[in-house]
Parts: structure tokens; C-alpha cells; sequence
């Protein structure tokens, strides 16, 4: 059954109480935890994979004194490589909500991390390194501004030409006399040393601390993220790249979720041709919900989304394109203090089709943002164990 | 609801134990109050913009047994937490952890989000999103704990 949404309060509960309850429902695919590469004190993890549907894990490591490395491995006959070191650093900014991402295409990787401004500030830039010729670049601010103020929220979507579309959170225009000025949305193209291509400004208003997501589709680059109206309402947008040029931001569902604040859960977006599926978290009237949200034409228009999750959910979605079309969404659900990381599958029309646990955690930010990735009809997961303090991961077969 | 009280008195009377930070409580540990209970992070920009209110509030709101505490929405560790909230100029104390644990509140959906905490360690009101002064007044005087205008003569 399609669970479309038309949400009063009054009808609420009943549309919650039609949810398919998360644990009641059989596991639909085989999941196997795969030993992890990332030792003790790792967290901020993320599976990711090339065209050629090779899968990398990245993550961030804790060191003695306070400096971090970021690391990754290849996943090669079903067993994690060993991690190697990109880069590592003793003043980077260490979020459990805005961590790094590793982006790879024809052998060809892009990397990136935040480094803080100054000490003592809450102002960090973004740093990337890029491989290629067998080496990591030296590492350079992606950003021209040379302005102290947060930058973050990456994402980084490779390019047909092998080159690297990076879009992020930039607080240029932040730096107001109330200290609460606009955050724009940014995004750039680098060749694979890293040179810049082109800069653009998408969006001059945007909320403040939600990740941004990228993927490519038939038409070109698109890129979801959570909007700020002047009326502070906060819902999901997508600006695409049509012809070379991008088009004016539009709203994929009008939540018209209003708060004069940031809810730290951005959208997750997913592309095959011109297929997009879009997931994401919202809690208008206090009432916490995930959502999905499918289009037929490179995002151009979508159907009215679906009612993933209600209730407890804390949001935390990650979203991914099966081969079949199907789609999986994953997300966090709660009970007293224990948080699920949920994995749902939909039919390419946006129908229920099963819901599988992946592992219990934390609701706590130490847990971070669970990741997701398909290739073929195998869904790749990673996540932190908050108890072992280290990096897991899984892949559900369906 | 004997169990329920027992519970609740237990969790009052730890959490009162750790609360800490520059407003402790002294010779009136054990004594409930009202209290705000502020989430923010050091990342937040409205959470940062309404920190220089809440310093300004809590003075007058004490004195009607009113308490303003902050949380650190990203859990660091509590001597991190104190570093940061001395970066961010805040005034008030700051709990820790274990001590968010016992009061049982649910970390909000969005920054920032204030709580306003009944004596009984019940959410009376929940405050999303960045507020101003009115605003935190006027949720205290709809639910009988302030009286506004008394507030409004008082030198700030």
C-alpha cells in the first residue's frame, strides 16, 4: 500500500498506527557483517563506490593529543583492504553531523576534512586532497573566500569527466552584526589534481547545519538539501545542472516545517538515469517523520512522498538505487535508549516491500550518521558502534 | 504511583547532586526548582545568538526560582563542554551527561531547543527553535510560574 501523505494531526496516529512496525517485520535480506578495517576510537564513517561498483569505506580515527587521520580500504572479494592513511591533522574540526567524504572514479579519488580557522573558534574551512598519478595532492582550501566562518556539509559526486562536483555549507554571508546572517549553498568543479573549474553560488539562504547530497543523473548534477525561507520554513529542496546551467531551487514536498532553528538531519538523494529518489527527516508539530520522495524526470517533479517512518524516529536517513530499481532507505528509529539502524526496501513505485534491523546503537550524536550504497542488488552499510567505539559495516543482500 | 514518585525523587535528588557550573547550588542543593534547560552547540549560530539573553535572564529569573542550565548537544566530554561554553560566553552552568541521563529528557530534533522543567523533573513546555526573551517570559507567565509584569519592573 502506497501511504500517501496529507497529515493533520488528527489523522496522525492512524497513519503511524498503519506503519508497518520495524522489528515485527522478517528480515527480507541476508546480512553480513563484514570485519572491520577501522580500529578502536574510529567513528564518522562512509561506504561509498566507483562506476565500476568497487566499494570503499572511509573513516576518521582518534589519536593521543587530540590530532585525527582520515582513513580508507577497498572492499576486494568480499573482504575489507587495509586502511590507508589520506591525511591527518591536530586542529581539524571533529563533528559527529559534518564529517569527511571520499569520492572515487576511474582510480581517481577526492578527499575532504574540516581544519578550524583558528583555535578557539567555531570557524573551520574545507580541505581536500585529490589522487591521482598514485599520490594525494597536497592538501588546499576548496573555497576562495578566504573569509573565517563555517564551511561544511560536503558532498562530493564524481564527474563523467573525472573530475569531482563538490558542493558544501558556506558561511561567508554569516558574519552579520547578530551573528546570524545566511548561509549559502556553494558547489564547484575540480579537475582530478584539484584545480578549480568552475564556482557557483546555488542558494544565498539555506538552514544552517544540515548536510547537503549530491547524484548524478541523466540530465546532469543534482544536489538536495535543506532550505530557509524568510519565514524560516525549513523544507527540502533540489537545484539541478540542465544544459550546463542550474536551475532555480524548488521544493521537492512543501513540509512547511517552521523553525527558527536547525534540525541537523539533511537529505539523502540517490540517481539511476533519470530515476531520483529522495529521502529525508522532518518534524512539523513536534511530530519526527521520514520521508521518500521518487521522480521519473532527473527531479524535474515528484510524486507525493511516502511515509517511511513516524513515531521515534530521529531521522539519520540514507538513501540508495538498487540495480532492479528498488530502493532502500535507512534510518534510526528509538526505544528508550537504544537506537535501530533500520534498512527499508521499496518497490521501484515507491511500494512497502520489507524492513530489516542492520544493528542496534546509540541515539546519541557519538553515533553518528549511518551510510548506505547499493551495487547490484547488494546494499553496503557502515556505521559507529558506540559501545566498541569503532566503525562496523555490513552489506543486506535482496 | 508509589514506585513512579520513588523514582522520580531519586533521579531529582542526583541529578541536583551533579548539576555544577558557576550558579551551584550551595547551601540549597537539595531544593527544587523551575528550571530552563537550554540544548545548544558550540556549530549552531541561533544557538549562539540567544546565549547572550539567557546570561541576561538568569539573574532575574533566579530570584523567582527560576534556573537556566545549559546541555551540550554534541554529548563531548565535560571538561570540553566547560572549554567551549567559556568560548561561547555562557553564563550559566552547563550539566553533564549523566546528569541529562536522570533528568530523562529526549535530545530535541532541532537547535536549539529549550525545556522548561517542573520541579517534579516534567517537561511543562518545549521551546523550538531560537527564542527572545519575550518569548521565554511569556511561556513562563502562560503557565502561571511568572508573573509577566512583576518581571517587566524589575531593573535588568
Amino acid at each position: 500500500m502506497r501511504r500517501q501523505l496529507s497529515l493533520s494531526n488528527l489523522t496522525y496516529a492512524l497513519v503511524l498506527a498503519c506503519l508497518p512496525p520495524a522489528s515485527a517485520v522478517a528480515a527480507a535480506g541476508k546480512i553480513d557483517y563484514l570485519e572491520s578495517p577501522a580500529a578502536t576510537n574510529s567513528s564518522l564513517s562512509r561506504v561509498t563506490r566507483d562506476e565500476n561498483g568497487r566499494v570503499y569505506l572511509s573513516w576518521v580515527e582518534q589519536l593521543d593529543a587530540g590530532a585525527s587521520r582520515l582513513l580508507y580500504a577497498e572492499l576486494i572479494d568480499g573482504a575489507w583492504s587495509g586502511g590507508e592513511e589520506i591525511s591527518r591533522g591536530d586542529d581539524w574540526f571533529i563533528n559527529w553531523a559534518d564529517f569527511p567524504m571520499l569520492s572515487v572514479i576511474r582510480g581517481n579519488k577526492a578527499a575532504h576534512w574540516l581544519r578550524r580557522s583558528a583555535e578557539g573558534t567555531y570557524d573551520y574551512d574545507i580541505e581536500a586532497t585529490f589522487f591521482a598519478e598514485q599520490r594525494w595532492s597536497e592538501p588546499r582550501i576548496i573555497h576562495s573566500d578566504g573569509i573565517s566562518a563555517e564551511h561544511g556539509f560536503v558532498s562530493m559526486l564524481p564527474m563523467p569527466g573525472a573530475g569531482t562536483l563538490i558542493s558544501w555549507l558556506d558561511g561567508r554571508n554569516s558574519k552579520t552584526e547578530d551573528g546570524y546572517g545566511e548561509m549559502t549553498l556553494r558547489a564547484g568543479v575540480f579537475d582530478a589534481g584539484g584545480t578549480t573549474m568552475n564556482e557557483w553560488e546555488l542558494d544565498a539562504r539555506v538552514c544552517d547545519c544540515c548536510q547537503t547530497s549530491a547524484a548524478m543523473t541523466r540530465n546532469g548534477p543534482i544536489i538536495v538539501y535543506r532550505d530557509r525561507s524568510l519565514d524560516e520554513i525549513r523544507d527540502i529542496y533540489i537545484i539541478r545542472q540542465v544544459n550546463g546551467a542550474w536551475t532555480t531551487p524548488q521544493a521537492i514536498h512543501h513540509d512547511d516545517w517552521q523553525i527558527a532553528g536547525c534540525p541537523v538531519n539533511g537529505p539523502a538523494v540517490s540517481a539511476q538515469g533519470n530515476r531520483v529518489a529522495v529521502g529525508w527527516f522532518a518534524a512539523k508539530d513536534d511530530h519526527p517523520q521520514v520521508k521518500l520522495a521518487l521522480s521519473a524526470d532527473g527531479g524535474a517533479s515528484f510524486d507525493a512522498p511516502v511515509l517511511v517512518a513516524g513515531g521515534h524516529t530521529i531521522g539519520r536517513v540514507g538513501t540508495t538505487l538498487l540495480d532492479s530499481g528498488r530502493i532502500a532507505v535507512s534510518w534510526l528509529d528509538t526505544e528508550l535508549e537504544q537506537a535501530r539502524i533500520q534498512l527499508t526496501l521499496y518497490s521501484p513505485q515507491g511500494e512497502f516491500i520489507s524492513s530489516s534491523e542492520i544493528a542496534t546503537t546509540s541515539p546519541s550524536r557519538r553515533s553518528g550518521f549511518p551510510i548506505i550504497t547499493a551495487v547490484g542488488e547488494t546494499v553496503y552499510v557502515s556505521w559507529t558502534d558506540v559501545v566498541d567505539s569503532r566503525v562496523k559495516t555490513a552489506r543486506v543482500g535482496f | 504511583m508509589f514506585r513512579f514518585n520513588m523514582r522520580h525523587t531519586a533521579k531529582l535528588f542526583l541529578a541536583t547532586l551533579l548539576l555544577a557550573g558557576p550558579l551551584a547550588y550551595g547551601g540549597e542543593s537539595d531544593r527544587q526548582r523551575w528550571r530552563l534547560v537550554n540544548y545548544w552547540s558550540e556549530w549552531c549560530a541561533p544557538c549562539r545568538v540567544e546565549i547572550p539573553m539567557f546570561n541576561a535572564l538568569q539573574a532575574r529569573l533566579i530570584q523567582h526560582d527560576i534556573e537556566i542550565v545549559g546541555v551540550n548537544f554534541d554529548e563531548d566530554p565535560h571538561p570540553t563542554t566547560l572549554r567551549i561554553a567559556a568560548e561561547l560566553g555562557i553564563e550559566f552552568p552547563v550539566l553533564e551527561q549523566a546528569t541529562v541521563k536522570f533528568l530523562g529528557l529526549r535530545p530535541p530534533d532541532v537547535l536549539p531547543t529549550t525545556y522548561l522543567l517542573s520541579p517534579s523533573g516534567e517537561v511543562a513546555a518545549k521551546l523550538i527553535g531560537m527564542q527572545d526573551e519575550q518569548a521565554i517570559v511569556d511561556a513562563l507567565a502562560t503557565l502561571g510560574i511568572l508573573d509577566q509584569p512583576q518581571l517587566a519592573t524589575e531593573p535588568q
